[in-house]
């Protein structure tokens, strides 16, 4: 039982830092339909970015952290309209898109390893509290991420409700077309959803600094998470993706109880492998935002 | 000299993989990315088979090829229910879970250290060690993969494939079965790419989960990509390309360790590059559609083969609802022989649905169709056209980045050629057939006034060329009853005129002809009956003079 009540509380925080990754990736995705598999290597390289900060400019953590958005959504924005936008002038097909992402993903993955090494990186003399609830351990890092959680889903559902680019970011998730006919620049709203999505995953990339340090193939992994998330959710629903984050989070980390560790990433992917087949539109659709 | 040889058999394996990949994405348009995973099980079943049980050649590369084609098979089931980027995500969500699978199962695989000792192929007591001595193997083996590759893609089997791959319900609208294409090209694919997964484990004498990770599986896109995709020597080339750069490129000097990280960042590079500065690849596809036959070499026989008694098609009762919405509420039609029925009605009456109910497109929730007297309600589109109801689409849906020819040849039925038994079996009699039937094509085209166009892409075509072409297609099938889907829309008098008329010669030779339309001149001019759909039901039917002068139904619609 107390397995089972540190396994839950395991899950939930894993929840929060999945439901992180898929905010952002669904926000990119449900907007713009690129399926965005360089949103890897843009999130290491904001966890490295963080950690340049304290290793070189010697920084506290607390404004390190900046660092990590920042460096994303810098990174975000060039993809989008160095890689993608042209692409998506051309009126090339989708498939070409989603091959450029992987080959773009290669490439910048490749020159992270060439750059930092493939080592494992950790953010200079840090070390998360842990408080003893009763008969579970939380980290502080755990309760961190879910209230970052928190207040990102609260500012990002306020953002896109009530601000004249939330508003165009909503209009272009639903139909693109029609956001151009009614005079809505796509191209710059894509640009803001490529930095703001990128930002959000930063958050998250953070986390895997703090939490297991930083490599430059850290990124692989939660994007295909993110994308499980974000499609488990429904695209571009917040509340859907925050549910589909600790679905993600709670199966793997319960699965525990019974599966073997070693197991623990291919639960995501047959998870995904399942609701891909029976519900390829996502457990959430028709959700308003 | 040994690197020279050993980069020539990473080149002939490569090919392997990449001509059989092509064969998915290219020929298909099934974008499966878990094309390392068939490699890695060729690898791993040979080796086990080889080091454990020390079976002989080629036990462990036929049983490599069946086991690797069943799970071809089983991954061709995701690509029934899903399409596009997701299909993509799933494929490469189960490669992850193999390598998982392969890294887990110590006991199996050799976990994380592989499997090494693993002997050199021997055939008839050579023993085949070293690049020198293996090199002609892996050439012989590239070259059969090849040849077996460009046999199914150059015959009706592969024409089908690029069918499919152009439009999926189209492919089935003339009558393919996509479900027998998906999963055979699938199995075939993966067994051929099990072969230099095979090779790959007797060369290296070690195999290791790092050789088919997910960055395998877009090297080998990659030279799909570079070389063209649906061109099989493009793949070669492609192969070769990306196993030379690296090797080329070789002078820079780097730490110890690097090599593979640069040799991914040179793969990616050339992959965008390609991508940006030259998408269609190295090698364009080839322009197929048979060798050109002399103009009006057979003249076509269009009249039907049994004189059946009363309507050849009728529905009645039919009923489909979507979610709340009645989109039919209670249907009854019945298409005669020699007869050209319309189906007027307003937008959003249910003149397409009901198309699609009569086609196999949408199941009915109630109701009976029967084609001459016989209940078919279960069937599904292909086998609705192979029983003789075929049916257009509002939107035309060519296959337009095929030949003209093609795109009639395709939809001609019974082709041999078709199942991959028969390829494979009596390619004698399949390549006869198929002259005869690019010639039956070339009539058709005659008839239809496209005879000078054959040879260009459907997608060159102008307006009216291609609503002809759509009526060509459609006669190829040879179904009796022949459902177009606003066949005269858009057009302008002459050419309206000229459809008009082939209708009506389709009527004369003993056809069901029935047209969704709205231009009410051509209504008049065309049809013999007129079926009036409104919300669902058919409000009158009969006479078209009559019904037009009806005052009620000029106030609803023929104003």
């Amino acid at each position: 039982m107390e397995l089972f009540a540190q396994l839950l509380v395991n899950g939930l925080g894993n929840g929060s830092y999945y439901a992180l990754l898929g905010l952002g990736f669904g926000l990119i995705f449900g907007t713009t339909r690129i399926v965005h598999f360089a949103y890897g290597p843009v999130f290491a390289f904001s966890a490295f970015a963080v950690w340049m900060a304290g290793k070189f400019l010697g920084l506290p953590l607390w404004i390190a952290v900046l660092f990590g958005p920042a460096a994303a959504s810098v990174g975000g924005a060039a993809v989008y309209w160095l890689a993608y936008r042209p692409f998506e002038q051309r009126g090339m097909s989708s498939h070409s898109v989603l091959i450029l992402s992987l080959g773009l993903t290669i490439v910048l993955e490749s020159a992270l390893t060439l750059g930092f090494g493939p080592s494992i990186h950790t953010f200079p003399d840090f070390a998360a509290p842990i408080f003893i609830l009763g008969p579970v351990f939380v980290t502080g890092l755990q309760l961190a991420e879910t209230v970052t959680l928190l207040v990102l889903a609260v500012a990002l559902t306020r953002f896109l409700q009530h601000t004249r680019y939330g508003k165009g970011i909503l209009a272009l998730g639903d139909d693109r077309d029609m956001a151009r006919i009614v005079g809505i620049d796509t191209d710059r709203i894509s640009l803001v959803v490529f930095a703001l999505g990128s930002a959000i995953s930063a958050v998250a990339g953070v986390f895997t600094l703090l939490n297991e340090g930083a490599t430059p193939t850290m990124g692989f992994y939660p994007v295909f998470v993110a994308f499980v998330v974000a499609v488990v959710g429904g695209l571009g629903s917040i509340p859907g993706a925050i549910a589909g984050g600790y679905m993600v989070g709670l199966v793997e980390s319960l699965g525990l109880w019974q599966i073997p560790t070693e197991w623990q990433n291919s639960i995501a992917f047959v998870l995904l492998f399942v609701v891909l087949m029976l519900r390829p539109q996502g457990l959430f659709v028709g959700m308003k935002r | 000299m040994d690197l020279v040889l050993h980069v020539g058999v990473m080149i002939c394996l490569y090919a392997i993989l990449a001509t059989s990949f092509n064969l998915l994405i290219g020929f298909s348009g099934l974008f499966a990315f878990g094309h390392a995973t068939f490699y890695a099980l060729g690898a791993y079943t040979t080796a086990i088979l080889t080091q454990r049980l020390h079976l002989p050649f080629p036990i462990p590369l036929l049983a490599s090829m069946l086991l690797t084609g069943g799970v071809g098979l089983a991954i061709a089931l995701p690509s029934l229910r899903i399409s596009g980027i997701y299909l993509i995500i799933t494929t490469l969500a189960l490669q992850v879970i193999a390598i998982d699978i392969i890294i887990n199962w110590t006991s199996l695989t050799g976990g994380p250290s592989g499997l090494s000792g693993i002997p050199p192929l021997s055939i008839g007591g050579y023993v085949l060690s070293g690049p020198a001595h293996f090199l002609p193997v892996a050439f012989a083996a590239a070259v059969i993969c090849f040849l077996v590759a460009r046999h199914i893609g150059n015959a009706p089997f592969g024409r089908a494939l690029r069918a499919m791959r152009e439009n999926e319900s189209a492919a089935a609208s003339v009558g393919k079965n996509i479900f027998y294409m998906k999963v055979s090209v699938f199995g075939l694919a993966a067994a051929l790419a099990s072969v230099a997964g095979s090779l790959f484990a007797h060369y290296l004498s070690y195999v290791g989960a790092d050789s088919f990770q997910v960055s395998e599986t877009v090297l080998i896109l990659s030279m799909v990509v570079v070389g063209g995709t649906g061109n099989l020597i493009g793949s070669v080339v492609g192969a070769a390309f990306l196993v030379l750069l690296p090797e080329v490129l070789a002078f820079v000097d780097l730490p110890q360790g690097f090599e593979g990280q640069l040799r991914l960042l040179i793969y990616g590079c050339v992959l965008i590059l390609f991508l940006v500065f030259r998408p269609e690849g190295l090698l364009r596809e080839p322009r197929r559609g048979g060798r050109r036959v002399a103009a009006g070499a057979t003249p076509i026989a269009l009249s039907t083969k049994t004189a059946f008694v009363g309507p050849l098609l009728t529905g009645t009762g039919l009923q489909k609802r979507f979610g709340g919405i009645v989109a039919i509420a209670a249907l009854d039609i019945s298409l005669s022989a020699g007869r050209i029925t319309g189906l007027v009605g307003p937008n959003g009456a249910g003149k397409t649905t009901a198309f699609n109910l009569l086609t196999g497109f949408l199941r009915t929730d109630a109701g009976e169709i029967r084609y001459k007297g016989k209940v078919l309600s279960e069937l599904k589109p292909h086998e609705l056209v192979r029983a003789g109801i075929a049916r257009s689409f509002q939107d035309l849906r060519l296959f337009t980045g095929m030949s003209v020819l093609e795109n009639v040849l395709v939809a001609l039925p019974r082709q041999s050629g078709d199942r991959l038994s028969a390829l494979f079996l009596r390619p004698g009699s399949v390549r006869r057939e198929d002259e005869a039937n690019t010639a039956k094509a070339m009539g058709i085209l005659e008839f239809i006034g496209l005879g000078e166009r054959a040879m260009d892409l459907a997608d060159d075509l102008s307006y009216a060329e291609e609503k002809l072409l759509v009526v060509a297609r459609l006669i190829a099938t040879e179904a009796e009853v022949l459902l177009f889907d606003e066949p005269l829309s858009g057009l302008d008098g002459a050419a309206m005129q000229k459809i008009i008329d082939l209708l009506r010669r389709l009527a004369a030779d003993g056809k069901a002809v029935c047209i969704i339309e709205h231009n009410l001149d051509a209504i008049r001019n065309a049809c013999d009956h007129l079926v009036y759909l409104d919300e669902g039901r058919a409000l009158a039917q009969g006479d078209p003079n009559t019904l037009m002068a009806d005052p009620e139904l000029v106030q609803r619609y023929f104003r």
